[in-house]
């Protein structure tokens, strides 16, 4: 079995009854501020050809995509991805600029206004690293969420897609490698990731502040160099100095 | 420069005179200035992380971050760095606004028209042209130009700075604030640092400004380099120092003319 492993959400929708227990237990974990919330069940309506009807349900939260847009976007690391996928918000570290927010094409992250800082779902880390699953994942009466180690042959998640096919959030456009596999084709487009739209500060940053600077210091630099490499060839003369 | 018309003696005479360049005050605040930059800019460049933004050398954000024991602890230390720095920075400017930030404007930063003619003509100059450099102040105008980019840098530093200190005080509606405030702080650290690195090479370096960086600790600057590179604050030096000498006279005249002081302890030749 390899030492590292590799989690990840393993979601069936066609077990999802929207109860929304997930999200009564994972705002009762991480004390979510009403008005927001860190998952979500998005009711995609009915489905299908009569009289092969269903309603779609489709369980969500961050994907801990294997290629995060946030963590590329965070200019300082406050968020990062662990070794084991979980992508963490180091909430002391983070200042609340919203970029990685603006990043995630999956609107899976917000700005919690009391604290002030980024807030998604963590993959309820401090359970997982006890043993536990996350408190969406206990709870959840239906079955239809799922967690585990990927890695790990006799894991619930790899037991439940052995064999099987499935499916991600992602377009032709988009492909973070979502960490969370769906064991059915999700029709609804609401839950499908958007296409990356990079804040005017951010384009600044990478078109004109990195140039500008680099190229200043560089010019600087070179300029002080020549003049050294004059002073040098040039010798001194101690009795002409002031 | 005119120096080529002075003579050896003329240049000896100069060269054992001492001029006062920089009070205490200003001395202090220089160094404590060059030590937060050395501190804030390690740590900034410890905080700015490579992967995302291609600037900080290879290792340097491990180092830091090793160093201050993570990425929250190196921010909190750049915070308190920084807001102790602009706390230093600010309170020179109130405590000391008369006696040293009123002249520390009209001296430095007031540009005249010998400051622009020098602008045009340095360069020319450094080229060898046969060009006369106009005379200079206390700072010419170079020194006035890098002071502006100094000044204008250290507000926007400061208020990016504290805009992302404190940034959970800003409501989600004004998050584009800090979005900003980080680029601008960035090209603001930037551009003043290209700045000192022409700085640090004038100053310490370089050797015509040699008695330049030793005034930095010493505050004094002997004659002959105030006459061939500042002759107009030489003159007014020279002015002030007359006018003082004819006050000192003057009332020192006055106290022997005082009939209290009595004959018998006047001084005689």
């Amino acid at each position: 079995m390899p030492t590292v492993k590799r989690y990840a959400f393993v979601i069936d929708p066609r077990r999802c009854i929207d109860c929304r227990a997930c999200l009564v237990a994972c705002r009762a974990e991480w004390n979510v501020p009403l008005g927001h919330t860190r998952i979500w069940v998005h009711d995609g309506g009915v489905k299908g050809t009569f009289p092969d009807l269903y309603r779609e349900f489709v369980p969500h939260q961050c994907h801990h995509c294997a290629d995060p847009w946030c963590v590329q976007a965070c200019p300082t690391g406050a968020t990062y991805q662990r070794e084991d996928g979980i992508v963490m918000i180091d909430e002391e570290a983070c200042i609340g600029c919203g970029l990685c927010v603006n990043a995630c094409p999956y609107g899976a992250r917000f700005r919690n206004p009391e604290t002030g800082k980024a807030e998604k779902c963590s993959a309820c880390f401090h359970r997982v690293d006890q043993g536990e699953l996350p408190a969406c994942v206990a709870t959840c009466v239906g079955g239809a969420r799922m967690f585990g180690d990927l890695n790990d042959p006799e894991s619930e998640v790899s037991k439940a897609i052995k064999g099987r096919r499935v499916y991600r959030l992602i377009t032709d456009e988009v492909d973070t490698q979502p960490m969370t596999l769906y064991l059915a084709p999700i029709e609804s487009e609401g839950v499908y990731p958007r296409p990356p739209e990079p804040l005017p500060a951010e384009t600044f940053w990478k078109r004109v502040a990195l140039p500008l600077v680099k190229g200043a210091i560089a010019a600087t630099f070179l300029a002080q160099a020549g003049a050294f490499l004059l002073q040098l060839l040039k010798g001194e003369d101690e009795f002409e100095e002031a | 420069m005119s120096g080529e018309m002075l003579t050896v003696e003329q240049r000896e005479r100069l060269r054992k005179q001492m001029l006062t360049k920089h009070y205490l005050a200003s001395i202090l605040t220089h160094w404590f200035n060059a030590a937060s930059w050395i501190f804030l800019l390690s740590t900034g460049l410890g905080i700015l992380l490579s992967k995302t933004y291609d600037f900080t050398p290879p290792g340097w954000n491990e180092l830091m971050r090793s160093i201050f024991g993570g990425l929250a602890p190196l921010i909190h230390w750049h915070e308190v760095m920084g807001q102790i720095w602009l706390f230093v920075l600010s309170f020179n400017v109130f405590f000391g606004f008369r006696k040293y930030f009123m002249p520390f404007v009209a001296h430095r930063m007031w540009m005249t028209k010998d400051d622009f003619t020098w602008l045009k003509l340095k360069l020319p100059h450094m080229l060898g042209f046969d060009v006369e450099l106009p005379p200079q102040d206390e700072y010419n105008g170079g020194q006035k130009l890098f002071l502006y980019a100094v000044v204008v840098g250290t507000v926007v530093i400061g208020v990016t700075g504290l805009i992302m200190t404190y940034s959970e005080l800003i409501p989600i509606e004004y998050q584009w604030v800090i979005q900003w405030a980080m680029p601008i702080h960035f090209v603001a650290v930037g551009l003043v640092f290209a700045g000192v690195i022409i700085h640090v090479y004038m100053g310490a370096v370089m050797p015509e400004e040699r008695s330049a960086f030793f005034s930095m600790f010493t505050g004094k600057v002997n004659g002959l380099y105030a006459y061939l590179h500042h002759r107009k604050w030489y003159e007014r030096k020279m002015a002030e120092k007359a006018a003082w000498e004819a006050r000192y006279r003057a009332e020192m005249d006055a106290k022997l003319g005082d009939p209290l002081m009595g004959a018998e302890e006047t001084p005689t030749d």
